[in-house]
């Protein structure tokens, strides 16, 4: 009797596990539009650079950990108010894909599918709303990810929530990202622009622009190009390996009370500015291109591998200006007072044709002589 | 000697036909011809016939005519006597004139130069174009500055309706107090000042120096716009942020208006420190997006609810 009892016990359970196994992998592998070809979409035609390997990063794997911890932030009521949901969709390669999230990790990954998948845990449910579709009808161009909650109040915003939110989207999508208090990360995608009034950004391997806001957080970009705007109202932007994507594409970099760190950066017009922060750049300045870097109550450090083909234009106020690299002075102003202008070229340069303006109030402004890594 | 050459001088008359009229000699018969005159013609007619034939026939006509008509003649006719007599009494009359009208004489005497009188006539025009102007003046300026109102039982002021607005905008409770001018009359004239009292908007922080200067060219606009941010940031501030949050923006505007209040006195000590006046308005436009920040947050947090 009791063997029999066991018997049943244990084939319950391995009932019970292969139901969760199989609704996993039916999640996981979604019924394929025969309209949705399942080719790799064409490759990007300007040549990027290699990709940073991302722990975040999934092409067509099968998803095996599925246990995000929920962050501190994330209260516990609302977890145990949500359930995980998974949605997805096929769409146009270069779908834009239009989502906010009122609480919670986000996590934007590009891949190699022509679908949009969504993953809620702990939190709202979910489902997509097609905006607009391509000229053949069959595939969505733009959509919107919605919180489908029954006690939403008429007239807000279908907003997501939960302890983890993945949005998986074609490699060739762009998304725009709405938050209220979310930390978000974002991977392998063509363009995004995100707005965050509360919580960090990171942002990696986006090709054609990236447009990031948060009113409280760090901005991270890393080995992305196109048009940049990065703005934050109380933390440091940090960026590495930035370019064009076409010519003309700007970079912007704002800060109020947090420091810029920026590395090997190849636009041809910048503008970083910080109010009680300092502002950090390594990176070889180009020619017919214009910087103009400035800070109230905080010190710039340049750091240049070669002699700058640029005309520089350096304003310091209660501080001093002094840099390693040769210079050749073409005007300094001695008007007594706090505020020194100096202009001049840097010496034995090929060219002068960028310009490179330096202010600070009350700061340093350094030009430091870089070794090329 | 004289004889011989008076001869000639007759011959020559004679020869040149340079007899006398009849008008000459019977002025010559009437006594009207100057001493020397008189003497050349009597000369004359010593020595050329035909004019003593002339004086001969007139002397006979008048010694006709004369006797007979001697009394009209003597009335009717002014001789050079009675014109010299009439001027005499004229002048005399001018010498006893008054000395008002000797004044009026000689204004009119030089008034009748066309310069002068030209002249004159400018500036008479310009002094009744000055006077008229300066009545003008006077008058508006007491409009301005006074009003009547009947004294009897406090009766509000009744206002055309071309001024109504200036009184629902200015309550007479804010206007001062009149103060009578007159107690005789029916109306009382009083003082009064309705106009609004000027306020100097007072941004309440950084920009209290630059306003109560002038402005450089471009600033009063950022000057109002931080004024119209701060308006509308006010009360937000601690809703829209964190604690941790509203500590990095005081900081933040700290740092931005003792950046705006010393490149303010340096402008001030050097107007033409360009490189001063960058970093002005720089931290002009640091302190707008500062208050920006706030409102756009706030914004987004709004628009997600």
């Amino acid at each position: 009797m009791k063997r029999q009892a066991k018997k049943i016990k244990a084939l319950l359970i391995a009932t019970a596990l292969a139901a969760a196994l199989s609704g996993l992998s039916r999640a996981q592998d979604p019924t394929p539009d025969p309209n949705t070809p399942q080719s790799i979409p064409e490759s990007v035609t300007k040549p990027v650079r290699p990709k940073i390997n991302n722990p975040h990063t999934k092409v067509n794997a099968p998803r095996t950990d599925r246990e995000v911890p929920i962050p501190p932030s994330f209260p516990a009521e609302l977890s145990r108010m949500g359930g995980t949901f998974e949605r997805s969709i096929a769409v146009d390669p270069k779908v834009t894909v239009s989502l906010c999230v009122t609480q919670g990790d986000v996590k934007v990954n590009g891949w190699s599918r022509n679908e949009v998948r969504v993953f809620v845990k702990d939190g709202s449910k979910v489902g997509f709303d097609v905006v607009q579709s391509n000229r053949q009808g069959n595939k969505p161009v733009w959509i919107k990810v919605v919180g489908s909650d029954p006690n939403r109040p008429a007239g807000s915003k279908e907003c997501l929530w939960g302890g983890a939110v993945e949005l998986d989207v074609p490699e060739q999508a762009s998304v725009d990202l709405e938050g209220t208090e979310t930390r978000s990360v974002v991977d392998s995608i063509r363009k995004i622009k995100i707005k965050n009034a509360g919580g960090n950004i990171s942002v990696r391997n986006v090709t054609e622009g990236v447009s990031a806001t948060t009113y409280e957080g760090n901005v991270d970009v890393e080995n992305s190009d196109g048009t940049m705007t990065l703005e934050s109202s109380t933390g440091n932007i940090v960026v590495f390996e930035s370019g064009p994507s076409q010519v003309g594409d700007t970079f912007r970099a704002k800060t109020n009370g947090g420091t810029i760190s920026l590395q090997h950066i190849e636009h041809r017009q910048l503008d970083v500015s910080s109010i009680s922060g300092s502002i950090l750049m390594n990176s070889e300045l180009l020619t017919a291109s214009i910087y103009n870097i400035s800070t109230s109550n905080g010190s710039i450090i340049f750091g240049v591998p070669n002699i700058p083909p640029c005309f520089f234009s350096a304003t310091y106020g209660f501080g001093r200006f002094d840099s390693e690299v040769p210079i050749k002075i073409i005007t300094e102003n001695n008007t007594p007072g706090p505020i020194k202008t100096v202009r001049g070229t840097f010496e034995n340069a090929l060219k002068t044709d960028c310009k490179l303006t330096l202010t600070t109030s009350s700061g340093t402004i350094r030009i430091r002589k870089r070794v090329n890594p | 000697m004289n004889s011989r050459n008076f001869t000639d001088m007759q011959g020559r008359q004679r020869m040149n036909g340079n007899c006398l009229d009849i008008g000459t000699i019977q002025a010559f018969l009437d006594g009207e011809l100057t001493p020397d005159v008189s003497m050349s013609v009597t000369n004359h007619i010593a020595g050329c016939d035909n004019c003593s034939f002339m004086l001969g026939e007139a002397e006979e006509e008048s010694a006709f005519v004369f006797p007979v008509l001697e009394r009209e003649m003597n009335s009717l006719v002014p001789t050079q006597r009675l014109w010299t007599r009439i001027n005499d009494s004229i002048a005399i009359e001018k010498e006893n004139a008054p000395f008002w009208r000797k004044f009026l004489d000689a204004v009119a005497s030089q008034l009748r130069n066309p310069s002068l009188a030209v002249a004159a006539s400018v500036l008479i025009i310009f002094g009744l174009i000055a006077g008229i102007y300066s009545v003008e003046t006077k008058t508006s300026e007491t409009g301005r500055k006074v009003a009547v109102v009947p004294t009897k039982d406090n009766q509000p002021i009744s206002v055309q309706a071309p001024v109504r607005n200036l009184v629902t905008t200015v309550p007479l409770d804010a206007a001062p107090k009149p103060r009578p001018l007159s107690n005789n009359s029916k109306f009382a004239v009083i003082q009064a000042d309705y106009r609004k009292p000027v306020r100097n908007i007072q941004p309440t922080d950084g920009t209290a120096a630059a306003s109560t200067d002038g402005y450089l060219p471009g600033e009063e606009s950022y000057v109002k716009t931080i004024v119209n941010l701060n308006q509308t940031i006010a009360g937000k501030k601690d809703t829209a942020m964190r604690p941790s949050q509203r500590v990095s923006y005081e900081r933040d505007l700290a740092v931005v208006n003792d950046s705006i209040k010393r490149m303010r006195d340096e402008v001030r000590k050097d107007p033409k420190n360009e490189s001063a006046k960058q970093v002005l308005y720089s931290s002009y436009q640091n302190k707008i997006d500062l208050l920006n920040s706030v409102a756009q947050k706030e914004e987004l947090v709004a628009s997600l609810k």
